[in-house]
Parts: C-alpha cells; structure tokens; sequence
C-alpha cells in the first residue's frame, strides 16, 4: 500500500481559491484584496517573491478560518492582520537569508517605470530602510488604515509607544526629503 | 499641550485634528509650520507607499565548484601542517628543556656519594612515583620545578658513568624520542601515566637505563 504524497498548501489554497471555492463570495472577497496584500507583504518583507509566499500562506489561514469573519467589510484589516502576523511567524520560524540594503539596487525597468520625481524615489528607498519597528506602524497607519490603538494592539505596544514610533518614522524621513529632523520627543514626554 | 506634546501627535498623525491640538496651533507659529510640513511629507509617503520598488539583489557572481574545492583542500592542508607542528613541538621542546634543565645543575653529575634513602623519598614526595631501586646507585636526588610540577630529578650510577633521571608525570609522549644535544645523549620513553627522560654524558646508553627504570618506576594513582 503506497502512501499518498503530502499535500502542499500552496497549491491546496490555488485549488481551492481557484475552484469552486473562489466563485463564493469569501473567495472572490480575497482574492480581490490580494494586491492590497501583497503590497503590504512585499513593503514589510522588501522582497516580492517572498511577499507572494507569505500572502499565498495568510490565504490559506484566512481561509480555514473564514467563519471568524463577521463583518465583510473588516476584511481588509482582518487579512492585514494574517498578513503581519504570517510575516513575523516567517522570521521566528526560519532563519531567512538577511539582505543588507546595500546590496540591493532598483532594477533598470523600476526605475524607468514613470519614475521621474527624483524625491518620490528616494523617499521609497528610505521607507524600505526604515527599521522594522518604525516601518511596521506606518505601513499599517498609512496602508492599513489601523488607528493608534489598533496597531498597538496588533503590536502589543502601548498607545503612546505605537505614537511615539510614527512620530520617529516620519522624523527619519523628513530628513530624506531635505527638511531638517524635528527635535526627538522621549518617551516619557509622550507619555504626559 | 506643549510643543513637544504637539509635534508628537502631528508627527504621529499629521492628518489627525484635535481640539486641544487646534488651540494650541492657534498660537503657536513653529507648530502650524510643522504641521504643514508633515502633512506635505505624508502625502509623498502615500504616494510613494503605493509601489515598493522594484529591487534586484546584486549578489556576488557564483563561485565555481573547483574554487571550492580548492578552498577545502587548503584548509585540509593547513589544518594538517598545524596538527602536526602540534604534534612535533611538545617533544622536541620537552627534550630541549629536560637538556637545559640539566645543564643548570652542573654540579648533580658530580655527587660522590649516594643519597639517603630519606633524600630520595624527599625528592619523589608528591610526584605520583614510587621507585624500587637500590639507593647506593642514586648519587643525585632533588624535586626540581619543572614545566609547572615539582618532578624527581636523579642521578643514578651505572657502568658507563653518571646518568640523569627525570620522571615527568605531566609529559605524555606518544613514541620513544632520542636526541643528542650538547654532547648529552637523551631518550624520553612513555611509562605508565608519564614518561621517563634519561640524559647520559659520553659512552652511556640511555635507552637501556631508560628500560631498566621503566620497570623500577611504579606510576601511583593520581594525588599519592
């Protein structure tokens, strides 16, 4: 008696999203938010190929989980959820080959991609070179829509701490545009 | 609200108003200023979140399989050259100091008489050694420092002269060693837990006093 071959996820949530289950309307709902996923994916991992992996992977746990979603309409957040979470989990679960930013360079076409503003180009670079801790908060601010007290709780942060982060993100990033860095706040001054 | 106060949450939410926020922006021109400049980066944040860039990792070209292999091989062979100078230097060394520790007693060669048998014990104490031997034979008998440990340096009698004795506990050799420095003939042969470094000056045969007090020689457990 021959052991059937293991099942592989990836091609397990193709079928499934690309079967039957994509015409119902969870599957369509996914799938239509998949480039808002992998965007948020690739601006937090800073690698396209492994943004399509941790996104093909959060819709598979989405989708075994599906029931938990009350609100259609919180499904955009919902998913960005799985998403950061499923890219945290990648990080604790493999030791993943570091590429310093050094080492990476925008391709000919990108960069000739109506790339013209030369501030807009910089400001991407900076962006995927903010830390973690200051690029995680802004992406879920800016691209998630997530309040103050939603990203700390996704972070486990306090709101204050959540604030105080924002603020140095962007601080960095005047800089990148030519302004001069406001004065840092502690965050013991954020917290009066 | 303070300056501070207010630069966090403009810095944190430049999109964000509030009422304390607007009153304290209704008197204060730094902070309006900075408000107006945070909200102008962020539109460009949004704007510039909306496409990652399109990055390449310039890896270094691919090494070839030969490089590698050629790379292993030289690790082989140092780590082989250093194994062996491991391997070589405590014996060669051993025997060059055992020599020069000899040389720095001139005057053990020349003992007339036998020692006591009380010497002799004095001079084994704590060395981890008994030694069966007949004590008129020993001209020579003293606990010298010697490679950090307190050895028996002797000087025993024989047929063809005076020879020098040295039972090292702590020197493990691997094979017998013969040597000849100085116009002093030498062997350290492994006994027991240590060795036995033997030093004869013209016609002796260290090796064959080196046989002789390897069956003399009792190694005695660690800490006797």
């Amino acid at each position: 008696m021959r052991n059937s071959p293991p099942e592989s996820p990836v091609s397990s949530i193709s079928e499934r999203l690309s079967g039957p289950d994509r015409r119902s309307p969870e599957g369509r709902l996914f799938e239509s938010l998949r480039p808002d996923l992998v965007r948020f994916a690739h601006w937090l991992a800073r690698d396209r190929a492994l943004a399509e992996d941790i996104v093909q992977e959060s819709l598979l746990r989405a989708w075994r989980s599906r029931d938990a979603l009350k609100d259609p309409g919180a499904a955009r957040a919902w998913l960005l959820t799985i998403v950061r979470r499923e890219h945290a989990r990648l990080y604790e679960r493999k030791r993943l080959e570091l590429v310093s930013l050094d080492e990476v360079a925008e391709t000919q076409a990108g960069a000739q991609l109506g790339e013209s503003d030369g501030e807009l180009f910089s400001l991407r670079h900076a962006i995927m070179r903010l830390p973690i801790e200051y690029r995680e908060p802004l992406l879920l601010q800016v691209l998630g829509g997530f309040t103050t007290e939603e990203i700390a709780r996704e972070l486990a942060l306090s709101s204050t701490a959540v604030l105080t982060r924002l603020f140095r993100a962007r601080n960095k990033l005047r800089v990148i545009c030519g302004i001069p860095a406001a004065p840092d706040v502690s965050d013991s001054e954020a917290a009066s | 609200m303070t300056c501070d106060q207010a630069r966090l949450l403009i810095g944190a939410q430049p999109g964000a108003s509030d009422p304390t926020l607007e009153e304290h922006l209704r008197t204060c021109g730094a902070c309006r200023q900075f408000r107006e400049e945070m909200r102008a980066l962020d539109g460009n944040i949004r704007r510039a979140l909306e496409r990652p860039p399109a990055l390449a990792v310039q890896r270094a070209p691919a090494r070839s399989p030969w490089r590698e292999w050629a790379l292993a091989a030289g690790v082989l062979l140092a780590t082989m050259a250093a194994v062996s100078v491991w391997l070589l230097r405590p014996s060669e060394t051993l025997a060059h100091e055992v020599v020069a520790h000899v040389q720095a007693e001139p005057n053990s060669w020349l003992a007339q008489q036998h020692v006591s048998a009380a010497e002799i014990g004095d001079a084994l104490k704590g060395a981890g050694v008994a030694l069966h031997v007949n004590s008129d034979k020993v001209m020579y008998a003293s606990s010298c420092w010697f490679r950090g440990h307190y050895v028996p340096h002797l000087v025993v009698q024989t047929d063809a002269g005076p020879a020098t004795v040295m039972l090292l506990r702590h020197e493990h050799v691997r094979a017998q060693q013969s040597f000849n420095e100085d116009g002093l003939s030498g062997v350290i042969v492994p006994s027991g837990a240590g060795s036995i470094a033997v030093l004869t000056r013209g016609a002796g045969n260290p090796m064959a006093i080196a046989g002789q007090m390897q069956q003399d020689v009792q190694w005695l457990p660690q800490g006797k």
